[in-house]
C-alpha cells in the first residue's frame, strides 16, 4: 500500500507519527493537568475532605503504582528491541505491557467495588467525585492503550511497522506519570 | 521499518540509557513515598509524596519517553500546556479555595467544611449506604443520631454562624458588612422580646424567608436537625444581655 506522503516528510524534524503522539499528550495535559488541579484547589479549600481521603487504602495504590511502572518498563524494552530489528522480542514486551495493564484494571475493580459496597460512591462528596472521575478518566486511558498496543503487538510479531512500538510506549508512559501524580494526591495525602 | 530513520536520514533513538537501573531507582523511590507519611510530619509527608511524584516523573519522562533527546520544538509545547494548567489554577484557586471575602460569602462551601469535620470520616459513607438502603433522604436522619448524642452547639456556632452573626452574636461578623438588612444581634433585648424557640429552630432550619424575614439568612435545616437546632437557640440566648 503506498504510504501517504505525510508519514515520510516532517518540517519539525521529528517522525509525523511521533510528533502526532506528542500532540495527543499536550492535549492530554491540558485534559488531566485541568482535572488535578481543579481537584487541588478543592482539597485546599476543604480540610474535611482529609476524613475521605484517609479510607483510601494506600497499599492498593502503592501496588499498582508497581504494576505500572513496571509495564512502563516493559514498553520502554520493546521499544529498544523494535529499534534493534526484533518485532517478535517487541510484541513479547508488549503483551507484557498488556498483561500490567489487565492486574491494574482487576486490582482497580476489586478496590471499587469494596469501596462502593461501603457506601463511597461518586455522588458521597467532592472528594469521592473527584476519585472516581479522576481514576476513572485514567482508568479509561489505561484500557484504550491496552486495546492499542494488542494491533501493535499482532502487527510487531510479524515485524511490521515497528516505529508504532515507540508510539504507543510514549502513550503508555503518559499514562504511568498521570497515575504517579493521582497515587499521592487520592491515596499519600491524607 | 526497522530502526526508522528521519528525514536527514539519522538514526533516532540509538541512546538507549541503563532501563533496568532506572526501573529499579523509580522502584525505590516509590518504596520512600509509601514510608514517607509513616513518620507522621506533615513536611515529609508533602516531600516524600509529591517531591517524589515530580522526580519519578521526570525520570520517566526524560527517559522512557526520551524527551531529553528530543527536538527543542517538543518541549516548548508540553511546557505550554503545563503552563496553561497552572494559568488555570492561579485563575481560578483563590474562588474556589476561599469562602468567604469582603463583600461575599460562599455559605454551600462553609456548609459543606462544617458538616464533613463534625461527622467521623466514616459516617458520609455510612449515611450514603443508609440513603441508599432507604432509597430517600430518610437515610441521613437515620445516620445523623449518633451525631446528635455529641453535638457541641458552641462549636457549630463558631464554624456556621460566626460569619454573619459575629463571634459574640452581635450581627457584626465578616460576612455582615455585604448584607442589608443586616444579620440579627442576638444581644439586642427587642430581638428576644418578639421571638419564641419555635420561631428561631423554624429560622434556623427552613432559613429567614420561611418567616418573611431576610432571605439572606440560608437554611441550615440539612444541616441541623430539630433537636441540634434547639441546642443552637439555647446558645445563642447566652448572648442575650
Amino acid at each position: 500500500m503506498q504510504k501517504p506522503i505525510a508519514t515520510t516528510r516532517s518540517a519539525t524534524g521529528i517522525p509525523t507519527g511521533r510528533l502526532a503522539i506528542w500532540w495527543v499528550l499536550a492535549s492530554e495535559v491540558v485534559i488531566f493537568g485541568g482535572l488535578l488541579a481543579s481537584y487541588l484547589m478543592f482539597r485546599l479549600g476543604h480540610p474535611e475532605w482529609a476524613n475521605a481521603a484517609a479510607v483510601t487504602n494506600t497499599y492498593i495504590g502503592a501496588f499498582n503504582t508497581f504494576v505500572l511502572l513496571s509495564s512502563s518498563f516493559t514498553a520502554v524494552l520493546a521499544h529498544q528491541a523494535a529499534e534493534n530489528g526484533d518485532g517478535k522480542l517487541a510484541a513479547k514486551y508488549l503483551m507484557m505491557t498488556i498483561a500490567g495493564a489487565l492486574i491494574f484494571l482487576v486490582v482497580k475493580a476489586f478496590e471499587w467495588s469494596y469501596e462502593i459496597s461501603h457506601g463511597y460512591t461518586i455522588t458521597s462528596n467532592g472528594f469521592w467525585s473527584f476519585y472516581y472521575t479522576a481514576a476513572g478518566l485514567h482508568a479509561a486511558h489505561v484500557i484504550a492503550g491496552a486495546v492499542i498496543m494488542a494491533f501493535i503487538a499482532a502487527d510487531a510479531a510479524r515485524g511490521r511497522e515497528l516505529q508504532r512500538v515507540e508510539l504507543i510506549g510514549i502513550y503508555w508512559h503518559f499514562v504511568d506519570v498521570v497515575w504517579i501524580f493521582l497515587f499521592p494526591l487520592l491515596y499519600i495525602a491524607k | 521499518m526497522p530502526g526508522h530513520t528521519d528525514p536527514k536520514g539519522e538514526r533516532h533513538g540509538a541512546q538507549h540509557p541503563n532501563y533496568k537501573k532506572i526501573y529499579f531507582v523509580l522502584l525505590g523511590l516509590l518504596v520512600v513515598s509509601v514510608l514517607g507519611p509513616e513518620f507522621g510530619i506533615g513536611w515529609v509527608t508533602l516531600i516524600t509524596a509529591f517531591g517524589i511524584a515530580l522526580v519519578k516523573s521526570s525520570l520517566v519522562l526524560q527517559n522512557f519517553m526520551h524527551l531529553r533527546w528530543e527536538k527543542r520544538i517538543m518541549k516548548w509545547m508540553l511546557a505550554t500546556s503545563v503552563v496553561l494548567m497552572f494559568l488555570l489554577f492561579a485563575g481560578v484557586a483563590p474562588d474556589v479555595m476561599k469562602h468567604e471575602g469582603h463583600r461575599w460569602v460562599n455559605d454551600a462551601a462553609l456548609a459543606a467544611t462544617a458538616r464533613g469535620i463534625e461527622a467521623p470520616h466514616h459516617a458520609a459513607g455510612d449515611a450514603a449506604t443508609a440513603e441508599h438502603a432507604a432509597g430517600s433522604v430518610e437515610g441521613e436522619a437515620v445516620a445523623a443520631v449518633p451525631a446528635e448524642q455529641t453535638f457541641d452547639a458552641k462549636n457549630a456556632y463558631g464554624t456556621v454562624c460566626t460569619t454573619c452573626h459575629g463571634p459574640a452574636g452581635a450581627g457584626d461578623g465578616p460576612g455582615a458588612a455585604a448584607l442589608n438588612p443586616k444579620p440579627a444581634n442576638f444581644g439586642d433585648a427587642a430581638f428576644w422580646a418578639s421571638r419564641t424557640d419555635d420561631h428561631l429552630v423554624k429560622v434556623i432550619r427552613e432559613g429567614g424567608a420561611s418567616v418573611g424575614k431576610s432571605a439572606l439568612m440560608p437554611a441550615w435545616g440539612g444541616l441541623y436537625n430539630e433537636a441540634q437546632a434547639r441546642a443552637l437557640v439555647a446558645y445563642i440566648k447566652t448572648f442575650k444581655k
